[in-house]
């Protein structure tokens, strides 16, 4: 059996990695990884390859620059170039990213099984074009492998087959919990100067966020609120880092004395600053995950999220983008007055085994669906 | 108000001409038309706009031909400038070609609002294109214009909102009835030699009836026994007379006697050919619709249909594509044991004016007219 995973952007490293870790492992298939080089910055790539232990893509598509939606025109070309050359019996995509939903439709069309981990995220908004992707990949892909029961009912309520459904449990987790204690060694907290559970984490990214100068200035309030109260670490993400010029916010960003604005970090540094911090700021989807493992408060900036787990069982408080809203909260978890979350079922670590298990299994029972090429 | 329509393959024009027409006559919005090229053949595209009385495009993007991946990222590319520069309040897209997809997908990431024309077909088969694209595309449009109650159904089943589904009826028979007439004084079958109602039509074009060589083999076989009962004509899609070069099938197709071999033909002569046959056979979904609008018996070469409406209420068997089972069925309707077959509700030539009043009653929400 052949299995090509696909990978556009970072959120999407450490869902694979620990999967064709377990694949690897189980040694029942070969794997090809696809970069498609959506995210394209050096720095955001190059040292999550290393720091995963990912092995460097056996096919690189470059096709970064250029809007969303010629980034899935230009994904699509050249995974179907992958596709034909390598003719594999499964495509693994992961998350919501423009290279997801390329990737799943090519195959699609050139009628190649597709598998989605994280599957089933729902935020209801059909205006983020993660939402769309989402959809829109789920309604292509065989075999669904949600994080968490909610996915699952998400499916179903689209009709979406029982069989195709699979819960299990969070992979991003697996990554985590396996990197923990290398993240530690690194020290960043302590390199930056910080004392743990004395400084915040914020990051902002989403399109929502960051291209409205209204919203944007909004949360420039909202981080200068919570830097009067106590650090804040502040990794610019590269879209963020541009709007913010844009709309010449970056000077006022550059005056406050509580913020430390950094590069992009490695993900061994993100998350030791993460275990660490005393609250984390963020719209980031996998860092709401990530608090609720790691049991610290998490205040997700926007309105809406697909992962209500976070909230109904995790530390996650969905507060919006006002800026009082935002430094209450603050106030209030520095005040002990935070979210006490336990850690859903199955966000164990061992996700990935799971799926890889799964995929196993569905070789024997699903023959005539990997029909070339079967190489169990 | 502006609604920028979509149309690429041959079976989009006469569901997008009614549309534009009576969008038009309402006077409520501005329009534009865009061909996507998907279909380049001059003699599938130009002549439907004449035949069709479809204003030329304003925009033509000219993807030409290509794999699927190719059709579709072209058209992501193009109709995203278009989308930037005209800054429509409506896409509307019909259909299930690779062009439908795109556009609503470029739609549908610029927040542009997205109508699509055909809504909730589905054939359950999803190693057909045609099905892929359309779960996505009802899954990003905000206004699923369905032909028949059981398009309702399959929408509703997939939990999408109930206020996004509007039952407007099939526009496709809005065209036919607006052309059937001049259609008919064509005399497309007195040209051919042919007898009206004393011959059967034949069209094939699928992926995958015609790429697979046993298949296409096998319907061959099928013709082959039937044209010794009745005149048969053959209007050959490009695709298919590739294929049937392909495989070194010409020679047999030609030596059938009373098969009449041609291009395929424009939409008013091809009416006026298939509204007098006594049968046809076909893997086409509009011809499915056509047939049962006309009261004529249809033999389906597929093993299912997206369009179940025409088995249960029309004039269509699914008969899938053994050739035993294609001749005995061909048999017993010629026999005059065809199902008989009533035309569907809302199959009244008027779904393109209750197509314009969702529109406008859309916008007019949004304060747009």
């Amino acid at each position: 059996m052949k299995i090509v995973h696909v990978v556009g952007a970072r959120p999407n490293f450490m869902k694979v990695a620990p999967l064709m870790a377990a694949i690897e492992r189980a040694g029942f298939a070969e794997q090809l990884l696809v970069h498609t080089g959506q995210h394209y910055d050096a720095q955001m790539s190059d040292v999550f390859f290393e720091e995963l232990g990912l092995r460097r893509p056996d096919v690189f598509l470059g096709v970064g620059g250029g809007t969303p939606t010629e980034q899935t025109a230009q994904a699509m070309l050249g995974f179907e170039k992958v596709l034909r050359e390598h003719r594999p019996d499964l495509v693994v995509v992961v998350g919501d990213v423009t290279s997801t939903i390329a990737a799943a439709l090519a195959a699609t069309q050139q009628h190649v099984r597709v598998a989605h981990v994280e599957a089933g995220l729902r935020s209801g908004d059909m205006t983020m074009p993660e939402e769309i992707n989402r959809v829109l990949t789920d309604r292509i892909s065989d075999l669904l492998l949600t994080p968490s029961e909610d996915a699952s009912d998400n499916l179903r309520r689209e009709g979406i087959p029982e069989e195709r459904i699979h819960l299990v449990g969070n992979i991003m987790i697996d990554t985590l919990l396996a990197c923990l204690p290398r993240a530690r060694k690194r020290g960043t907290v302590a390199k930056m100067g910080l004392e743990p559970r004395r400084y915040a984490v914020m990051t902002v990214h989403r399109a929502a966020n960051v291209d409205d100068e209204a919203t944007l200035t909004r949360l420039v309030e909202a981080l200068e609120r919570v830097q009067e109260r106590l650090p804040v670490v502040f990794p610019a993400h590269p879209r963020t880092a541009r709007q913010l010029q844009a709309f010449g916010l970056d000077g006022r960003v550059d005056a406050m004395p509580g913020v430390r604005r950094v590069e992009p970090q490695g993900y061994l540094e993100m998350i030791d600053l993460v275990a660490h911090a005393a609250v984390v700021l963020t719209d980031s989807g996998g860092l709401q995950e990530e608090t609720t493992a790691l049991g610290v408060p998490c205040l997700t900036l926007r309105n809406e999220t697909e992962r209500p787990i976070t909230v109904s069982e995790g530390t996650n408080e969905v507060v919006g983008t006002e800026p009082k809203r935002i430094r209450t909260a603050v106030d209030d978890v520095l005040a002990g007055r935070a979210k006490h979350g336990r850690c859903p079922a199955l966000w164990d670590g061992r996700t990935s085994e799971r799926i890889s298990d799964l995929f196993r299994s569905q070789i024997r029972i699903t023959l005539p669906y990997f029909a070339a090429g079967i190489r169990v | 108000m502006k609604i920028v329509h979509v149309v690429g393959a041959r079976p989009n024009f006469m569901k997008i001409a009614p549309v534009m027409k009576a969008i038009e006559a309402a006077g409520f919005a501005e329009q534009r038309l865009v061909h996507t090229g998907q279909h380049y053949d001059a003699s599938m595209s130009d002549v439907f706009f004449t035949d069709l009385g479809l204003p030329r495009p304003d925009i033509f993007l000219g993807v030409g031909s290509g794999s699927h991946a190719e059709q579709t990222a072209k058209v992501l590319i193009g109709f995203e400038k278009v989308c930037l520069e005209e800054k429509p309040d409506l896409v509307v897209v019909a259909g299930d070609v690779n062009s439908t997809l795109a556009a609503a997908l470029v739609a549908a990431k610029l927040l542009i609002p997205v109508a699509h024309v055909e809504a909730g077909l589905r054939s359950r088969d999803m190693t057909m294109p045609e099905e892929v694209n359309r779960i996505l595309v009802d899954r990003i449009s905000d206004l699923l214009l369905t032909p028949s109650p059981d398009a309702d159904a399959n929408l509703l089943a997939e939990g999408t909102p109930p206020e996004r589904i509007h039952l407007v009826g099939n526009v496709m028979i809005d065209s036919l009835f607006s052309h059937l007439q001049r259609a008919r004084s064509l005399e497309v079958p007195e040209k051919m030699g042919l007898d009206p109602n004393s011959y059967a039509v034949l069209t094939l074009h699928r992926a995958s009836n015609v790429d697979d060589r046993a298949t296409l083999e096998g319907l061959l076989g099928a013709i082959e026994r039937l044209q010794q009962h009745l005149p048969l004509v053959f209007p050959i899609h490009p695709r298919t007379r590739k294929q049937v070069d392909a495989f070194g099938l010409t020679g047999r197709v030609k030596a059938m006697e009373n098969v009449t071999l041609c291009e395929p033909l424009g939409y008013l002569e091809f009416l006026g050919l298939t509204s007098q046959a006594k049968l046809v056979l076909t893997d086409s979904g509009g011809l499915q619709e056509e047939t049962t609008a006309l009261g004529i018996p249809c033999l389906t070469l597929r093993e299912n249909t997206e369009r179940p409406v025409t088995v249960t209420e029309g004039t269509n068997t699914v008969v899938g594509t053994d050739p035993e089972t294609i001749v005995r069925e061909a048999e017993a309707a010629l026999a005059g044991k065809g199902k008989a077959g009533r035309t569907p509700k809302l199959w009244d030539g008027k779904a393109s004016e209750r197509i314009a009043e969702v529109i406008r009653r859309f916008a007019s929400d949004r304060g747009l007219v």
